[in-house]
């Protein structure tokens, strides 16, 4: 009864806590781990906590880094992370049919007219004619893990040319990279951030964009447990406000440029804390500008992208078939796009 | 009194100890010879099945801590059905078979050579016990740039993990093959050839053997660390994939193939054993 | 062919284990070597046979080995040195195959020294499911493959049962009367000395000496057990012995 009773007034608390005069936390010291990657994918998160976002919402927010976002997809169904962003992995989707886990918002997105992820291919590779992506058939396409996003847009991006590219699973970015660099493998597809880095060091060549064969990509979205979706809705709905807002800044710093010179290099310098905290601000900076790529506005979630996500895990039977959109998504916390 | 008298009890010896106080002599032998129970080892197994499966069937074993047993034989059937299982016990078992018969050999060959000469025992002792430790699966980036990321980084991984240990198991047998014997094949004087073929050989196959054993086993091991990169198809890959998409019935599915081919193996290596050293008393 | 040994000695390090030993080996004739434990006898049989080199004196071979020997010295050891993954005609086929022999030349010399040792049904059983008299015996046959033209036996009774051991002894006499055959017969055992010896060599304690040789006249095959001429052999030998083997016991023992 009791359990009831405080699920049933923290969702009142949670929904009047959205009218947006109301001046003060509603979940005051709620500690929560929020899952991330060093990726300026992640960077709305990041804002959210240096700005205070999360501490307006009355989240005390701790983040937990992976290398890579399956293991964060696990760590969101153990408990041991309450929130995650990332691409929608084939362990995410498998999670939430164990009703494990949910995705509940979007963030990075690929848009017309900003740059985004890129295709790369090997300098040996480059210079064996793979100038373009319609080379791949036959060719070597790195990957972390089957059912990973770099899977996904390997995959596409082959129907898409109608070649057959071979998926080398390496498990992590890291080797991936130094796969690409010394020739092991001939292909990849990364952020822009990594990407031009690499690129601009003549380490690899772009060949494309990933934007060219999938328009509209969701790349990552905000997933949470299932049991936050079922019984603490107030802290998944704080958590996508201050996450929203913190989205807002980067967008308007970096994305859209609206925001003058000086937030721009405010929001570098913030940045630089968590992506390439290793070198110095002047090397990072070209990179996480370079990097900017659309965080949602609101964590709006666009369903048709995820949808098509969702068909190609069953298509390559990396996922049951059984598994619904309403399975691995609760649309009721954000804005749906199509 | 007359019984007192009676002759028998005179010519008896003197004793205080009374009839009554006869009895048996404590027994304390017997024990530390473990006995063949045949049935035992498999009953542990139906055991924990059949728990795991009960569990998973009335609930109180949640879906994300274990796959139910039933779903992961039928993953198993549908993979021997579909041919899937195959696709990915080949790779495998190429990979398996050719790593291991390189390390291994060259571990028999180099293990002969540390058992045969001093210099070799010198130079080769020291660097054999420093490559022991190493992880190989931390070399794999290594191997990966050395021999690339086909076929060739698998086999140098599976081989290079299955050498040390047969090197230690085949010196070591060699030292312990009797020396009587070789003094014998000298005494009739039998070539150096002929001694290490016919003598130090079968007498070191023993520890060799026993050595094969711990090397396969250590090669099952590396097969999945040797399949996390650049492999699309094989057991190891198998199982990462399934672990990636948090697929715990293939996930379990590829444990037990693992698992069935380690046993296998034992056995295969029982059975030789059976037939090379029958002549082990 | 005939052995001679001249003023042999050998050290192990600073130890001292042969002094001055002067011997010669008659051809067709045994010659014990007896002495208390640790006396050097056994190391006195790797000299003669060449699996060690002496630190002073010379052994040189007298003669010619006869025609057909394959391995002029050869060994029979205490614990038979069978290879124990071989048959019992696998054991005396490899100190065969060494040679060029034909097919047929190595299937009859198995056959015969098999047959002579009386092991021919035997011949397909591996070591480990033999008697320890059988396994000596299958030795036996495997040094008599050779043809060797002198047998260095050491102790080769020594790890059999009592039973064995006599039963062993007459075989070792059939087989000498058939084909006499020139042997260095080391033992501590001294029934088996006087048994079997034409002569017998008797050495000190560490470092050993040459205590006595005695000759016994009488032929093997009227060496029946309890002969009192071989008692009072057997008796005198062991007077010499005796303080030797009481000392001897009474030392500590170093490596070797």
């Amino acid at each position: 009864m009791t359990r009831m009773n405080r699920r049933h007034a923290l969702s009142l608390i949670g929904a009047a806590a959205t009218l947006p005069a109301l001046g003060r936390p509603a979940l005051a010291g709620t500690k929560i781990n929020v899952g991330a990657l060093h990726f300026t994918s992640h960077a709305a998160s990041f804002v959210a906590f240096e700005r205070g976002y999360f501490s307006d919402e009355g989240l005390d927010v701790e983040f937990k880094f992976f290398q890579a976002a399956q293991p964060m997809a696990v760590a969101v169904a153990s408990g041991d992370a309450d929130f995650g962003v990332t691409a929608i992995s084939g362990g995410l989707v498998s999670l939430a049919e164990k009703g494990a886990a949910k995705v509940i918002g979007g963030a990075l997105s690929e848009e017309p007219g900003i740059d985004g992820q890129k295709i790369l291919a090997s300098n040996a590779a480059y210079d064996n004619g793979l100038t373009s992506p319609a080379g791949l058939d036959g060719k070597s396409f790195g990957i972390t893990q089957a059912g990973s996003s770099f899977h996904y847009m390997g995959s596409k991006i082959g129907m898409a040319e109608g070649v057959k590219p071979k998926f080398k699973p390496l498990q992590k970015v890291g080797a991936i990279i130094g796969a690409l660099k010394s020739g092991q493998i001939d292909a990849w597809s990364i952020v822009p951030h990594i990407a031009k880095g690499l690129a601009g060091a003549g380490k690899v060549k772009i060949i494309g964009n990933v934007s060219d064969y999938i328009p509209n990509y969701q790349v990552t979205t905000v997933f949470t447990s299932a049991n936050i979706v079922s019984g603490d809705r107030g802290k998944a709905e704080a958590f996508l406000r201050a996450f929203s807002r913190g989205a807002d800044d980067y967008n308007a710093a970096l994305v859209d440029k609206t925001a003058g010179d000086d937030a721009a290099m405010a929001m570098v310098e913030l940045i630089h804390k968590y992506v390439y905290a290793d070198k110095p601000l002047e090397k990072a900076e070209k990179s996480i500008r370079n990097g900017a790529m659309r965080i949602n506005k609101g964590a709006a979630l666009n369903m048709a992208s995820v949808r098509d996500q969702l068909n190609w895990f069953k298509s390559e039977g990396l996922v049951k078939d059984s598994i619904t959109e309403e399975t691995l998504v609760d649309p009721s916390f954000v804005e749906i796009v199509n | 009194m007359a019984d007192d008298l009676s002759a028998p009890k005179t010519t008896m010896p003197k004793t205080r100890m009374q009839v009554s106080e006869a009895r048996p002599v404590r027994f304390r032998g017997g024990g530390f010879r473990p006995a063949r129970r045949r049935w035992l080892g498999p009953l542990v197994f139906v055991v924990l099945i059949a728990l795991a499966e009960w569990g998973t069937r009335s609930g109180w074993i949640g879906n994300l801590t274990l796959p139910r047993p039933s779903d992961v034989a039928s993953t198993l059937w549908e993979m021997a059905l579909s041919g899937r299982l195959w696709l990915h016990l080949a790779p495998s078992l190429t990979r398996l078979f050719v790593g291991a018969t390189l390390g291994v050999s060259a571990g028999i060959a180099v293990g002969l050579l540390i058992g045969l000469f001093t210099y070799a025992r010198a130079a080769l002792v020291p660097l054999v016990a420093a490559l022991f430790p190493i992880p190989k699966i931390a070399l794999l980036p290594l191997f990966v740039i050395w021999f690339g990321i086909d076929e060739m980084s698998k086999y140098a991984l599976i081989a290079f993990g299955t050498f040390t240990p047969t090197v230690v198991a085949t010196y070591g047998a060699v030292d312990n093959v009797d020396r009587t014997l070789i003094r014998m094949g000298q005494s009739f004087g039998l070539s150096w050839h002929s001694i290490v073929r016919k003598i130090v050989l079968p007498g070191a196959m023993p520890g060799i053997l026993s050595g094969l054993r711990i090397s396969l086993a250590i090669a099952v091991i590396l097969l999945v660390a040797a399949e996390m990169l650049g492999a699309e198809y094989g057991i190891g890959a198998f199982i990462l994939e399934a672990g990636s998409l948090y697929d715990l019935e293939r996930l379990f599915a590829g444990v037990t193939i693992l698992s069935l081919l380690g046993v296998t193996i034992s056995f295969a290596l029982g059975l030789v054993e059976a037939k090379l050293l029958n002549w082990r008393s | 062919m005939e052995l001679s040994l001249r003023n042999v000695s050998h050290a192990y390090g600073e130890t001292q284990v042969l002094d001055d030993i002067s011997l010669r080996v008659p051809a067709g004739q045994i010659s014990c070597i007896v002495g208390p434990s640790g006396c050097g006898k056994s190391t006195l049989l790797r000299l003669i046979g060449g699996l060690e080199r002496p630190t002073e004196g010379e052994i040189l071979q007298l003669g010619n080995p006869p025609a057909g020997c394959l391995n002029p010295l050869t060994y029979v050891f205490q614990d038979f040195a069978l290879l124990p993954w071989r048959t019992a005609e696998g054991n005396v086929r490899l100190v065969l195959e060494e040679h060029r022999l034909t097919y047929s030349e190595v299937k009859e010399i198995t056959y015969d020294v098999l047959g002579r040792t009386s092991l021919l049904e035997f011949r397909d059983v591996l070591p480990k499911n033999l008697s320890g008299g059988m396994k000596q015996r299958v030795a036996i046959a495997r040094a008599l493959a050779v043809k060797p033209a002198v047998m260095l036996m050491d102790e080769p009774l020594s790890a059999l049962d009592a039973q064995t051991r006599e039963l062993l002894m007459e075989d070792l006499v059939r087989l000498w009367l058939r084909t006499p055959f020139t042997s260095v017969y080391v033992t501590h055992n001294l029934a088996e000395a006087v048994r079997l010896g034409h002569r017998v060599v008797v050495l000190s304690r560490r470092p050993g000496r040459i205590r006595e040789t005695v000759d016994i006249s009488l032929p093997l095959d009227q060496r029946d057990r309890g002969n009192p001429m071989l008692a009072d052999i057997e008796n005198h030998l062991w007077d010499i012995m005796r303080d030797e083997a009481a000392e001897a016991d009474q030392e500590l023992v170093h490596g070797g």
